[in-house]
């Protein structure tokens, strides 16, 4: 699903943000990209979402060859790839429901094709209920559901998560995690980017670790695992 | 595709609600140039008439001095009617002329009362087939020793032919000059709507940023981002021009019954095909500068 092989990026050309980067994520995967602020977790996921170019090395996304990609088939990559975000870029004047439905209408589904998922998407998060609410009337573990089940809801073989429980507390987390958790059954690829410990710690999943641009370390059935 | 495109007029009509403070201002600087753009094609359609009117009556007089052989009169008209481009000459007479004069004159008696002998040269009148070609026959009667020999003041041959052609001469001339002051003011106000365009979409991209950003994170194509802005800024331009439109439209049936009774003479008026044209000139520029202000904001400020 993800092949990055001798990844490097440099924004200025003295410190490289990401150096010797080779990473193999295979279909159906769940990982944890983890590292400290600055360690090029940010870098890494944009590089998969073609927002930045590599300065040299090859990127394998969902069969597409990021480096060949041509800039107007960007688009289709990205239905390829759910996408979800520490602060839920949901569009505050949509309801839950209107919110999923725009990711489904901007990439030209029909409307018949929008009644049908939308709901089935929100029941998936749990938010059944809350469909006609705005996302100031929502908590934030629920505004994080409806920005989960947008990314969801064109049912992406990849979904990438970058710090998706940075705004919320560990309870609320944990339902967050278990959600993705669920998502990965259905064969969906997952990758999350987070400094969260004790989620990493609980749920033993495979576990890539950065530090300073480099990976560190890269464990199936891993642990968070820095000394501080 | 339906759906797409109730989606983008919805688009482009929330964000010109949105933005109709700077919406209006572009509206109104596309209105302003153009307003102007159409009055002077308008006002080019009528000159170009009244230079036609002109050129048709253009005729060469030939003055003849008193006492002109008959036989050299004769000869001079054989040797003009040779030139293939001469149409009709005819012979007036003296006392023609003075009846001419008096006709003419008749609304103010006291110039005629001052009349004792006749003053008035006899003339030939030579009217051609193409006036614009006026200046060839002029040249070569002026060379010819037969005129010279007959005419009123062989002295200065030019004093003794007079021909239109100094007048619409002069009229081009004039309305060259006006063409130019014209187009250059015509340009600067292009670019003026063209930076209002780009500002207002400018504006109605940053309004949106958020939702551009999420297209974009989801996949939307880039034509898909794109669009209900073009939209918007053709919007405007559109609007712009049918106010023009309206705005000509009601200035013609205002001032050229006027203008017709000031004068009478001249043919002033537009035919409705000059205005269909015209009022499609406008819409077509106005796309133009809607396409082309929103097209350069997008490039700019809309990275996809």
């Amino acid at each position: 699903m993800i092949s990055m092989r001798g990844v490097e990026k440099h924004y200025v050309s003295d410190s490289p943000a990401l150096t010797e980067v080779n990473v193999e994520i295979e279909q159906g995967e769940f990982v944890f990209l983890v590292g400290h602020s600055g360690s090029g977790k940010s870098t890494f996921i944009k590089l998969l979402l073609r927002e930045i170019m590599p300065t040299s090395g090859q990127i394998i996304v969902a069969g597409q060859d990021l480096i060949k990609l041509k800039n107007w088939k960007v688009p289709y990559l990205r239905r390829n790839i759910g996408c979800v975000f520490q602060d839920f870029k949901l569009l505050p004047n949509k309801t839950s429901y209107e919110n999923v439905a725009f990711a489904l209408e901007v990439i030209g589904r029909s409307r018949h094709v929008i009644r049908t998922q939308v709901p089935e998407v929100l029941r998936l998060v749990g938010l059944e209920d809350k469909m006609e609410s705005y996302p100031d009337e929502l908590s934030g573990g629920e505004q994080q559901r409806v920005s989960i089940a947008r990314a969801f809801v064109n049912r992406p073989p990849l979904l990438l998560a970058d710090e998706p429980t940075g705004n919320l507390d560990p309870a609320t987390s944990l339902g967050i995690m278990s959600l993705l958790n669920r998502i990965n059954k259905t064969g969906t690829t997952v990758l999350v980017a987070t400094h969260d410990r004790e989620m990493v710690d609980s749920m033993r999943k495979r576990v890539i670790a950065l530090e300073n641009g480099k990976v560190i370390r890269d464990q199936n059935r891993g642990v968070y695992g820095y000394g501080d | 595709m339906a759906t797409n495109v109730g989606y983008f007029v919805r688009e482009s009509v929330t964000n010109f609600q949105r933005n109709w403070v700077m919406s209006l201002g572009a509206v109104i600087t596309i209105y302003l140039s153009l307003l102007l753009v159409g009055i002077s094609i308008a006002t080019g359609i009528i000159v170009s008439d009244i230079v036609q009117s002109v050129e048709d009556k253009v005729t060469i007089q030939i003055f003849l001095k008193d006492g002109a052989a008959e036989e050299d009169v004769q000869a001079l008209q054989a040797f003009i009617d040779s030139d293939p481009q001469v149409d009709t000459i005819n012979y007036t007479s003296k006392d023609e002329a003075l009846e001419q004069f008096r006709e003419q004159m008749k609304e103010s008696p006291e110039i005629l009362e001052q009349i004792e002998e006749n003053p008035l040269p006899a003339s030939l009148d030579v009217t051609l087939l193409d006036p614009r070609e006026v200046q060839t026959t002029v040249d070569k009667i002026k060379a010819s020793e037969l005129f010279l020999a007959v005419a009123d003041r062989p002295d200065d041959p030019e004093a003794s032919l007079k021909y239109g052609q100094q007048v619409v001469e002069k009229l081009f001339a004039f309305t060259r000059v006006v063409r130019i002051v014209e187009i250059v003011f015509i340009s600067m106000l292009a670019v003026v709507s063209l930076i209002f365009i780009n500002n207002t979409i400018r504006l109605a991209i940053y309004a949106r940023r958020k939702e551009v950003g999420i297209m974009r994170l989801v996949g939307a194509s880039n034509w898909f981002i794109r669009t209900p802005f073009l939209m918007e800024g053709v919007i405007q331009a559109l609007i712009g021009a049918l106010l023009a439109i309206l705005s000509i439209v009601g200035l013609q049936a205002l001032i050229l019954p006027q203008l017709q009774e000031t004068l009478p003479f001249l043919a002033v008026s537009i035919s409705s095909t000059a205005l269909v044209q015209l009022s499609l000139i406008l819409v077509g520029a106005g796309i133009i500068i809607g396409l082309a202000g929103s097209g350069f904001a997008l490039r700019r400020y809309l990275k996809v």
